[in-house]
């Protein structure tokens, strides 16, 4: 038997199962909190910290990610107040600055309000979500890549540096993966590296209303209920 | 030996060892803490060792190889009882003197004596020495007398009393009010207090659950747990078996880092001769208690420190931090209710115990009670493992006890609580040592380490050496605590290379915000702490470098440029000779000049002017 319970997420009283993510719980209502790690059905290991929200104790906020705050009995949680927005808006935007060249990452920064990046670009390939780990091991249990080093040096690699033989090259991580889409406009060089912002036009307006839309491209991939 | 089935058969035992102990006359405690084995106390001892069976003095003066005595700067450092005499910088060259003069015939030798440096006096007995009156040592003094590596040693000074008493009629839920109305909080950094601790994980329902002392310290210059675990480890062993009867643990771990040799080594031998004593196994001492303690060894990484990390370290994963929803007394190792404390906090525990609370209580502050040892380093006269009361101010610290700055420089400021801490400046020294008012301030008591900082400390640079520290050892597992701290390092190397820009400090601010609010961990939510501390005590330093391209304090290489007092300068030409990159010129007898186009700024030249010639500027 299912046990439910009640949230209140921006205000509205949301009923939902026991122990389930306050983020799951918004994007199932129609709330949208900007995500990157975030994949249904793999674990959760809030890498990004893109969902922070204000969780409401005893009159106090705390600041959590929403993917790993699990729904109990009432619950008060914020997710777009003017501090919340602040830090992800500075959070998209180390993110841009480390990986431009990616579609989802641009389209994120957009949506979080980024406008200007104040560090110097640096065009990665990878920004450690760890969507394609967590795919590899939980979904397919192949276990054929994972994190290798630490801090500067972590990075996404195969065991030894090579493709091993449970690898069946399904291509689940490239389908995960936030970076193999390029910019609108093809991939920027290095050098010229710049904020796309093309999709700002679909914003409302993007400051002042809350869930403002982008259509973004990781959205198709979250089961975002606007692509239902 | 046997194993020890009551209570009664431990008091028969210590009673024994104490009986075969009156034969000795003379007991020397000589340091073998690994403070003292870097000054070479290991051959001082393999010196007593070899003269004692010479003149055969063996029956008579019983040798005590202790952990650490606390004053490091002096070491190898020896107290000979009776008489508490008290001999420093001892070398293998003295010991025929010490045997043959203070054994045989029972006077002292001046020459090894503690001598103040800045009165010229000699101090005969340990506990008239400055470093040592200004103290209360509570902890450290236990280390004293106890060989580390023999239980005998622990058993006659007192150990296992604590335990005894605990087993002997004292519930568990007393146990934890008694700690809670100690006022003990947490000495590894968080100052979460340790009572609430074990009850939230006597409350956690399951039927198994952990005790795990964290022994993985790693902050620049803190070394008070290795000093510790490794010179009386039985008192650990003591305190984590009393929490784990108060919370309900059957099982418990000691997280100890690798690169700590001898507290291994110290450790695993405590855990052999406990075991063999029945004082770990099953139903020990005929209680209901079974208690097993393993050893797990960490590969040193700082982040193993943070407790999710540590606990999926023991459990052989990648040390990584995970989400603490769910705090760890009710979700831990192996997902079950785990209690995680310091070494520092475990060894308080025994005393408190037998002791009473309001003992304990009756040192300290109000919200910081009894006493917390300090590792006092860096540009100070006496280095060393400080152990005071809570509430002293830092001011008696550094200057009562640490004798001030070396080389008669003025002291800018105190790093405390290491790479989570901040820096505190010379007119906040009258601040008590106290976890509230020290957060307050903007450091923290942390676990313990005081790096000490002359005027010839630049703040903006310690704040980069902080920041390279971190983000070396972040495990890069979130973005604000990867990206942002190497963000913040870009942005101050470009300010201490003469990049920067007056509109990067409020960058830096508004990044060191996010970090402290979005890390995953507590480690990365404190990193930005050197920054945010140094920018809030010494911003004119950072607007020097951005405005006026001056670092101050003559640090940062490429905003200084070295020069010779023509007036001061006599044409020695030993500067000329020591220049690798040749960039001095000039006649002898005449004053030279530096190329500053070639000068690297290494400093040789400042270090071999005999003259104080040069001058950075």
């Amino acid at each position: 038997m299912l046990q439910y319970v009640k949230v209140s997420i921006d205000g509205a009283i949301i009923r939902t199962p026991k122990g389930t993510s306050i983020l799951d719980t918004a994007i199932e209502y129609g709330i949208c909190i900007p995500h990157l790690c975030h994949v249904p059905n793999l674990s959760d290991i809030g890498a990004c910290r893109l969902c922070v929200v204000e969780h409401i104790v005893n009159g106090r906020s705390n600041i959590t990610t929403s993917c790993t705050l699990n729904a109990a009995e009432g619950m008060v949680v914020r997710t777009d107040t003017e501090k919340v927005r602040k830090l992800r808006r500075n959070l998209a935007e180390l993110l841009v600055a480390q990986a431009p060249n990616s579609r989802a990452i641009q389209d994120i920064a957009v949506r979080c309000g980024v406008k200007d990046v104040r560090y110097p670009f640096r065009n990665e390939n990878c920004v450690l979500c760890g969507r394609c780990v967590r795919a590899c091991t939980e979904l397919w249990k192949a276990r054929a890549k994972g994190f290798v080093g630490r801090g500067k040096d972590r990075h996404v690699d195969y065991p030894f540096g090579t493709r091993p033989d449970f690898c069946k090259q399904c291509g689940a991580c490239i389908q995960l993966c936030p970076m193999t889409i390029t910019p609108c406009n093809g991939p920027m060089k290095p050098g010229e590296e710049h904020l796309c912002g093309n999709c700002e036009s679909q914003l409302m307006i993007s400051e002042n209303a809350p869930g403002g839309c982008t259509w973004c491209k990781l959205g198709e991939n979250f089961a975002c209920g606007r692509y239902a | 030996m046997l194993r020890l089935n009551s209570y009664r058969e431990l008091e028969h035992l210590r009673e024994q060892l104490r009986q075969q102990r009156q034969v000795y006359k003379t007991t020397v405690m000589i340091c073998g803490g690994t403070g003292c084995q870097a000054s070479r106390s290991s051959s001082v001892i393999e010196a007593i060792r070899s003269e004692l069976s010479k003149q055969g003095l063996t029956d008579s003066v019983r040798l005590c190889v202790t952990g650490c005595h606390g004053f490091c700067e002096q070491g190898p450092v020896m107290i000979i009882e009776p008489g508490n005499i008290f001999y420093c910088q001892v070398t293998p060259e003295d010991v025929f003197e010490i045997v043959f003069h203070t054994f045989v015939k029972g006077k002292v030798v001046e020459r090894l004596l503690y001598k103040d440096m800045v009165s010229g006096k000699s101090y005969q007995m340990e506990t008239e020495i400055p470093f040592y009156r200004a103290q209360d040592r509570q902890i450290l003094s236990q280390n004293l007398n106890v060989d580390p590596c023999s239980v005998e040693d622990y058993i006659i000074s007192g150990g296992y009393s604590a335990l005894t008493k605990v087993l002997s009629g004292v519930s568990p839920e007393e146990i934890i009010k008694e700690i809670k109305s100690s006022g003990l909080r947490g000495r590894g950094g968080g100052g979460f207090p340790t009572g609430n601790k074990w009850s939230e994980c006597r409350e956690a329902p399951s039927a198994e659950k952990y005790v795990i002392c964290n022994a993985d310290e790693g902050d620049p210059g803190a070394y008070m747990d290795r000093c510790v675990l490794e010179g009386n480890p039985h008192l650990i062993l003591e305190g984590m078996m009393i929490g784990a009867w108060a919370v309900g643990a059957s099982k418990g771990y000691i997280y100890v880092r690798n690169e700590y040799p001898l507290a291994v080594k110290h450790s695993r031998i405590a855990v052999k001769q406990a075991r063999e004593l029945g004082l770990l196994g099953e139903n020990i001492l005929g209680s209901a208690l079974s208690f097993d303690v393993e050893i797990a060894r960490g590969g040193g990484a700082f982040v193993c420190g943070e407790s999710t990390a540590l606990m999926a370290s023991v459990e052989g994963k990648v040390g990584e931090p995970r989400p603490k929803d769910v705090h760890t007394v009710v979700d831990g190792l192996y997902h079950k209710p785990t209690t995680l404390n310091n070494v520092e906090t475990w060894a308080n525990v025994p005393a408190i115990m037998l002791k009473g609370s309001s003992w304990f209580a009756s040192k300290g502050t109000q919200g910081s009670k009894g006493t917390k040892i300090l590792a006092l380093t860096g540009r100070i006269k006496n280095t060393g493992l400080v152990e005071v009361a809570m509430g002293t101010p830092i001011r008696t610290v550094v200057f009562d006890i640490g004798g001030g700055a070396v080389d008669g420089k003025a002291i800018k400021a105190v790093q405390t609580g290491g790479p989570s801490g901040g820096c505190l400046p010379v007119d906040k020294f009258d601040l008590a040592i106290d976890f509230d008012i020290l957060a307050e301030a903007g450091s923290m008591v942390g676990s313990g380490g005081m790096v000490v900082m002359d005027e010839g400390s630049c703040m903006v640079d310690v704040a980069k050496y902080f920041l390279t520290f971190l983000q070396d050892e972040s495990c890069g597992k979130c973005v604000p605590c990867r990206l942002g701290i190497d963000r913040m390092l870009e942005i101050i190397t470009d300010i201490t290379e003469g990049r920067g820009r007056p509109e990067q400090i409020d960058l830096l601010e508004e990044l060191a915000d996010t970090i402290s609010q979005t890390a995953l961990c507590g480690l990365g939510k404190t990193a930005p702490n050197p920054v945010i501390s140094t920018l809030r005590y010494f911003r004119s330093e950072y607007e020097a470098h951005i405005n006026n391209k001056k670092c101050p304090a003559g640090v940062c290489k490429s905003l200084i440029t070295y020069s010779i007092d023509p007036e001061k300068c006599t044409g020695c030409g030993i500067c000329l000779r020591v220049c690798s990159r040749k960039a001095i010129t000039g006649e002898k007898k005449e004053p030279h000049v530096i190329d500053t186009e070639l000068c690297q700024k290494c400093g040789v030249c400042i270090s071999e002017c005999k003259f104080d010639a040069i001058k950075v500027a």
